[in-house]
């Protein structure tokens, strides 16, 4: 795929649902494009419908109206069995409280999705040993989630989210349970691998560092765009 | 591998929890082995004390005398047939018998009793009626006008060893009546209400004497080296001893109220058994949930990098295997263990009268290989059955609607 190409084209996007009898518009008629290479921030206030929207790009929710094609393929389409192997083979998530499997060390947790995709052994080893060192954290390889620190595991989202060399990597909120420096250190890391690797990054934030380092900014507003900035 | 080792993982999460539910298997595991050992115990300690005590493994009868007991009908071919038995390799013992029913007169009253005439000698290895002497002495080849009779039929007619009884039986073919004067030789007690007043014995020379026969006899009690003789199809035994209007018959057929029995207790040992592993079942299913919706939202965030439903699946049933498999050996050390205490303790039911026989041995559970290896199969597979549930349901967990709720 070209660097001008779209990536992600999202096309009259809405989701309504309803909530102790009253329907609620999470997202209203939504149309972008999101080309491969982006670093790119959804940003808005708390119910503009962020974390909704990346739900509807990576297949995690179904649109109530409206379409979202993925390196040319409309997920909402996909049978159960598609939408999971194609989340697995395209999309990394980064969650806001980290969701590393507690049971397995760190080593396990980012060749899960290799292990998932059937990647032998001994590449998985190597894959793994390379990710740890672009998040620098090649020494805690053997180590549980819990034996680390909320930074150190956010790392190991990345690596996890990183090492299957998806298309596009969308991570919602992934900043909100750390300390400003740990988060600063962590905007700058996705911004290297972003840089360095060309992946493509979308982010759900109202943190102010990963807006301000945004090449593309989207405001949010009620579940409508409110503006769209490319900050290059 | 990789399910089992993170199956293994995610029981060590809740160990509490975990060994709730594994102790759930392990007792079930444990019970299903002592309680089937011990039906097992039983039927063995009744099949002993009903072939030992009198009937032998077998009986070779002419065709139609059990149904009427006409004093004529004797064994045909007698010399033929016992040339046979003598051949069987399988046959550890035989004797002969005659039966008829009998008179028995004392100075203050006189009572009918099914009347058996056996040779001393060879009685003792078919049966333990002369164990079962409580006063006076067994039977002797040298003293033939001695009678033993039952404490109870002792206490009817007023007589001790000793005494005199007069015995009237009918003479076959005739129909004459023939009559002698015998002594009190010793009083048994069977324990069966039946047998204690209502049999006697005599030496089987005086009772063909009495009856008539010649050397003709009625009955011939047989005993295998091995109990398992009676159903081996190659031997073949009761249908080759069932020839020339003669029937040969196993202690089965002859006495069907305790094959019934046997058959009734393992049937209420396999319902109790059912019931045991539905329970552990629902505690196993009951479990697997709690720890399901308790990790809700990592199974959610699991489906969303892209695990397939099987695969959720799998880590419920690989979580319900591992745990299977260590409480299922727990339980089976624990079922041998104490199966094998209780058979060298026995459990005292001696006296208890069940299917018409009385239980003369401490009843000991036996363990049978066959159950060792079937019964943790069949644990297993319940567990797993009861994991079923529990790993649909992770399979059919959506991303959205997990992730929401937390």
């Amino acid at each position: 795929m070209k660097n001008n190409e779209h990536l992600i084209e999202v096309e009259n996007l809405s989701k309504f649902y309803t909530q102790n009898g009253m329907s609620i518009t999470a997202v209203k008629s939504i149309s972008m494009d999101i080309r491969k290479g982006e670093f790119t921030a959804i940003a808005g206030p708390s119910g503009s419908g962020k974390t909704t929207l990346l739900n509807l790009i990576s297949g995690l929710d179904i649109p109530s109206e409206g379409t979202v094609l993925l390196a040319g393929k409309a997920i909402s389409r996909m049978s159960g069995n598609e939408l999971s192997d194609f989340r697995r083979d395209h999309i990394g998530l980064i969650f806001q409280s980290f969701n590393l499997v507690p049971v397995l060390t760190v080593a396990e947790n980012i060749e899960y999705i290799m292990l998932l995709q059937g990647v032998s052994k001994k590449e998985r080893a190597k894959r793994v040993s390379l990710i740890l060192k672009d998040v620098d954290l090649q020494e805690k390889e053997n180590r549980f989630p819990a034996q680390l620190s909320g930074g150190q595991q956010q790392r190991v989202a990345i690596a996890r989210a990183m090492v299957a060399n998806p298309d596009i990597i969308l991570a919602d909120e992934p900043t909100a349970n750390l300390d400003s420096k740990t988060g600063s250190a962590l905007i700058d890391m996705m911004k290297d691998l972003n840089e360095r690797k060309d992946k493509t990054f979308i982010f759900s934030t109202h943190d102010n560092m990963i807006m301000e380092r945004a090449k593309r900014l989207i405001l949010l507003k009620d579940g409508e765009i409110e503006s769209d900035e490319n900050h290059d | 591998m990789f399910f089992i080792k993170l199956g293994w993982r995610n029981i060590l999460r809740n160990k509490k929890r975990m060994a709730l539910a594994g102790l759930a298997i392990t007792i079930g595991m444990a019970s299903l082995i002592i309680l089937n050992a011990l039906v097992a115990g039983m039927n063995n300690n009744m099949i002993i004390n009903a072939t030992n005590t009198y009937l032998g493994h077998g009986q070779i009868h002419a065709k139609g005398f059990k149904e009427t007991f006409e004093s004529k009908n004797t064994i045909n071919e007698l010399p033929q047939v016992l040339a046979n038995l003598k051949a069987e390799k399988s046959i550890e013992s035989i004797t002969l018998r005659t039966q008829s029913f009998a008179m028995l007169s004392s100075a203050f009253n006189v009572e009918s009793v099914f009347l058996f005439g056996i040779d001393p000698k060879t009685e003792i290895d078919i049966s333990q009626t002369k164990d079962l002497i409580i006063k006076g002495e067994f039977l002797s080849n040298n003293k033939q006008n001695e009678i033993i009779i039952g404490k109870k039929l002792s206490e009817i007619l007023d007589v001790e060893p000793g005494d005199r009884i007069v015995l009237t039986v009918a003479r076959a073919a005739s129909g004459e009546l023939s009559q002698d004067l015998f002594r009190v030789g010793g009083i048994f007690l069977f324990n069966i209400r039946e047998l204690d007043s209502g049999i006697a014995f005599i030496n089987i020379n005086k009772s063909q004497e009495l009856l008539n026969i010649g050397k003709n006899v009625h009955e011939i009690a047989l005993k295998f080296h091995k109990l398992s003789t009676i159903e081996d199809p190659i031997i073949d035994f009761w249908s080759r001893y069932s020839e020339n209007d003669n029937k040969a018959l196993s202690w089965k057929e002859l006495l069907p109220g305790i094959d019934a029995a046997m058959k009734m207790s393992s049937f209420f040992s396999l319902f109790i058994g059912m019931v045991l592993l539905a329970v552990v079942a629902v505690v196993v299913m009951n479990t697997l949930f709690m720890s399901l919706y308790e990790r809700m939202y990592e199974f959610g965030v699991l489906r969303a990098i892209g695990t397939r439903p099987l695969s959720m699946a799998l880590m419920i049933l690989s979580e319900a295997g591992v745990l299977a498999v260590i409480s299922i050996i727990f339980g089976l050390i624990l079922g041998i263990a104490i199966s094998y205490l209780t058979s060298v303790t026995g459990i005292d039911y001696v006296g208890l009268e069940m299917g018409n026989v009385t239980f003369r041995e401490p009843i000991r559970p036996v363990l049978i290989m066959g159950h060792l290896t079937l019964f943790p199969v069949y644990v297993f597979i319940f567990t797993m059955v009861a994991a079923i549930v529990p790993a649909i349901h992770a399979a059919k967990l959506t991303p959205a609607e997990t992730m929401k709720k937390d």
